[in-house]
């Protein structure tokens, strides 16, 4: 705060500036607008459209006129059985997922705080596997590491007179959580690295003078110093593990141990269901419960950009 | 996440290791720059550079795959002529594939783009061309299922005048029981590409070692003693699809319940869909020796195994038997095969029928909507026509015994093919003359004519789910009852 103040001098005619780009006049925005509509456009159609197939009972083969239903397709939504499954499924992925990348992210970012010759080689290729593709990430994972036949992880075993494991096939659920958590530790590692860099030294260091044991600093100043990274961690994580599709597509192909939501409505729709109407009704739930997860990550988003918990 | 902020935030300062941000004055840096956090704690700023690089990597993977999808979905201009075809990723479309440039191309000036996908991939693009108006295929490669379901439909072009009208075609050369399955009341729909039923192959030696012989009509009874005779740690019995999939799982295991007197929906007396019949002992007793079979021996990784991961078990000398297409044999006796010359073939396994092989095509087909059928009709009639088969025997790597089989006549005069197939030709038209089209099981079948699958639409997401369930029995993770009641479930949502 005395660094705001300190800058209030030079800063005053910052801040008259402002007051006058909020009342420059709208002519003088109107060239943007057709951006802004394009992008209302491209946003926010298909999304109305798919809310528009929900209430119909649209299906391809054979093709059949579509014809308007009302809610009937979001009340066969509760008593179906599969629905409920891919939903426990989407939950106890997703929930796993995110919380073990976010333990082995917090692991690897207290490691990479240290200073240490070739700290920043070390940090590059702790990110790569956030740089691979989901698609190539689940193919090499379950054809190299995972097989049964010629997996390295397998192959680790027999070393130890352990009988291969076809994991895949064995643990379907199991094995995608392992790939995701794979890929998501890097991204977990810098938002936690955001946040110990951003801890003040001299707390630190007074700590350190007052006689603090290392745990005892984590535990009462670092941790809740941390937790608005971690919050922030966990929902951007769960925003983009719920959507997860290319490894259910590519390791298991689905299943009802795998089967996720999203993997369920391409199931249900281009995946050889073909029932659009019912399988529009899935999305449009899980596109809800993903606005609300968002929503909250938005809010620690921009509490952190603005510095509240900082200072 | 805005991705053009957090990118350009990441150009601005992502030159600077996070170690190195020097110290500044703020005061003046705010005044100039203006921005709320550069006027925070300078760790603060340290800490937005991270978020906004972790921000700026999802942006980037997300425009990587954003990419990749939509350049399936360009269409070159016509100016050339141009085709687009889809086919399924089998050796005999990948030969082709490779010799369209030197036989086709060169010839015709007609530049082929192939895309090669996987069976269950080709289904769901092909019908969400066609089906829903997409322009994207000039050709595509479909099967004896969808063909008659799609021609009905109005999705494909009657190749029925194309065909007469074309010399080199030689229509009449067609297997009748492939053209009829192609067509709907004479008009045929697609030109088969190959055509195959299924059969039990085994090695000779290693039965003839065990002291076994094979009879040419075996019962699955007889088949499981064998299997689980020959059975051993370096060597499993027999290799069986276990892979989720209507077209992959799906097709073997139907023609054993077939024969084991079950099926999956009764018939009304019109022919339309009536219950479904998973629930019923005798589709339970089909299920339980598939599986038990798989589980005792059975081939590893079985429940992601189907006809490629056979076909590489089998040639490596892996399993001593495997039930499945005949197009396999080819392979098996082609000239890059190490196990050329040691194997048998005997009629698909029975039960209650008296036979109980699949009969099964890949077609080439041309969708309504396609700009230019007369193109699209000279690349068929090459493809699938009498001059390419004769042409392939001498150029693909696999020889004669790898040309595309089942389809036409004359394929089976062709001296070389005679010779090279000597093993297995016969075999493969008694199996497909044998094929129980009509009536594949002990009572009715709705729908359209087929063995391995039923002809309704609804066939293929509730085979594609069961199948699921049914692997997960072969891989150990549910039980045979968990599997049939899910089972059951999903076949009557379908017919609800």
């Amino acid at each position: 705060m005395t660094i705001e103040a300190a800058a209030v001098p030079v800063g005053g005619g910052t801040a008259a500036r402002h007051r006058d780009e909020f009342r420059r006049p709208w002519r003088l925005r109107l060239p943007l607008l057709p951006a802004l509509v394009f992008t209302i456009l491209v946003t926010q159609v298909p999304f109305v459209m798919s809310i528009w197939y929900s209430l119909t009972n649209w299906k391809i083969v054979p093709p059949t006129p579509r014809k308007f239903v009302g809610l009937d397709n979001y009340g066969k939504l509760v008593d179906d059985r599969f629905f409920r499954d891919a939903a426990w499924v989407s939950v106890t992925m997703t929930v796993s997922a995110v919380l073990l990348s976010l333990v082995l992210g917090t692991l690897l970012a207290l490691l990479l705080d240290r200073q240490f010759f070739g700290q920043g080689f070390v940090r590059t290729l702790l990110i790569t596997p956030f740089l691979i593709m989901p698609v190539v990430a689940g193919l090499i994972w379950k054809n190299q590491m995972l097989n049964g036949l010629y997996g390295v992880l397998n192959w680790v075993l027999e070393r130890v007179g352990i009988d291969s494991i076809e994991f895949v096939s064995r643990y379907p659920r199991g094995s995608i959580i392992a790939v995701l958590v794979w890929q998501w530790t890097p991204f977990m590692m810098l938002i936690v690295l955001a946040g110990l860099q951003s801890q003040s030294s001299e707390v630190l260091e007074a700590s350190k003078v007052d006689g603090a044991s290392a745990f005892g600093t984590f535990r009462q100043l670092t941790l809740p110093h941390l937790r608005s990274y971690l919050e922030l961690g966990a929902l951007l994580g769960t925003v983009y593990l719920i959507q997860v599709f290319d490894h259910v597509a590519v390791m298991t192909g689905g299943g009802r141990e795998s089967t996720n939501l999203p993997y369920f409505v391409y199931q249900r729709s281009i995946g050889g269901g073909w029932v659009f109407g019912r399988a529009s009704a899935y999305s449009i739930v899980v596109v809800v419960a993903s606005i609300i997860v968002a929503t909250v990550a938005l809010r620690v988003l921009s509490r952190l950009l603005k510095g509240e918990e900082i200072a | 996440m805005d991705c053009g902020h957090t990118d350009e935030r990441r150009r601005g300062n992502g030159e600077r290791p996070a170690g190195t941000v020097p110290i500044t004055s703020h005061g003046h840096q705010g005044a100039h720059v203006g921005n709320t956090h550069n006027e925070q704690h300078r760790t603060g700023r340290r800490a937005a550079w991270s978020v906004a690089l972790a921000g700026g990597l999802l942006c980037a993977t997300a425009a990587v795959v954003g990419s990749a999808t939509s350049a399936g979905a360009t269409r070159p201009a016509e100016a050339d002529r141009e085709l687009n075809v889809a086919i399924v990723g089998n050796p005999q479309m990948e030969d082709i594939a490779s010799l369209t440039p030197e036989l086709f191309t060169a010839e015709t000036g007609i530049t082929v783009n192939y895309t090669v996908l996987e069976e269950g991939t080709l289904r769901e693009v092909v019908t969400r061309d066609v089906g829903a108006g997409g322009e994207q295929f000039d050709v595509v490669m479909i099967g004896m299922y969808e063909t008659p379901q799609f021609g009905v439909n109005g999705w494909l072009v009657d190749l029925t005048p194309y065909a007469t009208a074309d010399e080199t075609y030689a229509v009449d050369d067609l297997i009748p029981s492939v053209r009829s399955g192609l067509s709907v009341e004479d008009a045929m729909y697609a030109s088969p590409f190959y055509a195959e039923s299924s059969f039990l192959m085994y090695r000779q030696d290693v039965l003839d070692e065990a002291g076994i012989e094979m009879p040419a009509n075996p019962t699955w009874d007889e088949v499981a003693e064998i299997a689980r005779t020959v059975d051993s740690d370096e060597m499993a019995g027999i290799c069986l699809r276990g892979k989720p999939g209507w077209g992959d799982l799906g097709a073997s295991f139907t023609t054993v319940l077939n024969t084991f007197g079950a099926t999956w929906w009764s018939a009304n007396d019109d022919g339309t869909i009536g219950e479904a019949q998973i629930d019923q002992p005798e589709f339970k007793t089909a299920l339980e020796f598939y599986t038990g079979l798989l589980a005792d021996a059975g081939e590893d990784d079985a429940a992601n195994a189907s006809f490629n991961e056979c076909l590489a078990q089998y040639r490596d000398g892996k399993v001593a038997m495997w039930y499945d297409a005949t197009v396999a044999a080819g392979l098996l006796e082609a000239d890059d095969s190490p196990v050329q010359g040691m194997n048998g073939y005997a009629m698909a396994p029975v039960m209650e029928t008296e036979s109980s092989g699949w009969l099964w095509s890949w077609a080439l087909a041309i969708p309504q909507n396609s700009p230019d059928p007369d193109t699209a009709w000279e690349f068929i009639s090459w493809a699938t026509g009498p001059e390419y088969i004769a042409a392939a025997g001498d150029l693909i790597s696999g020889g004669w015994a790898a040309i595309p089989p089942g389809t036409r006549l004359s394929t089976y005069e062709l001296s070389e093919y005679q010779e090279a197939a000597a093993a297995f030709a016969d075999q493969t038209l008694a199996a497909m003359d044998a094929a129980p089209i009509d009536s594949p099981g002990t009572t009715p079948r709705p729908g359209l004519p087929g063995v391995q699958y039923v002809g309704v639409p609804e066939f293929q997401d509730v085979g594609n789910r069961c199948t699921e369930e049914f692997s997960g029995v072969i891989a150990g993770r549910t039980t045979v009852d968990d599997a049939l009641s899910a089972c059951q479930d999903i076949a009557s949502q379908a017919v609800s």
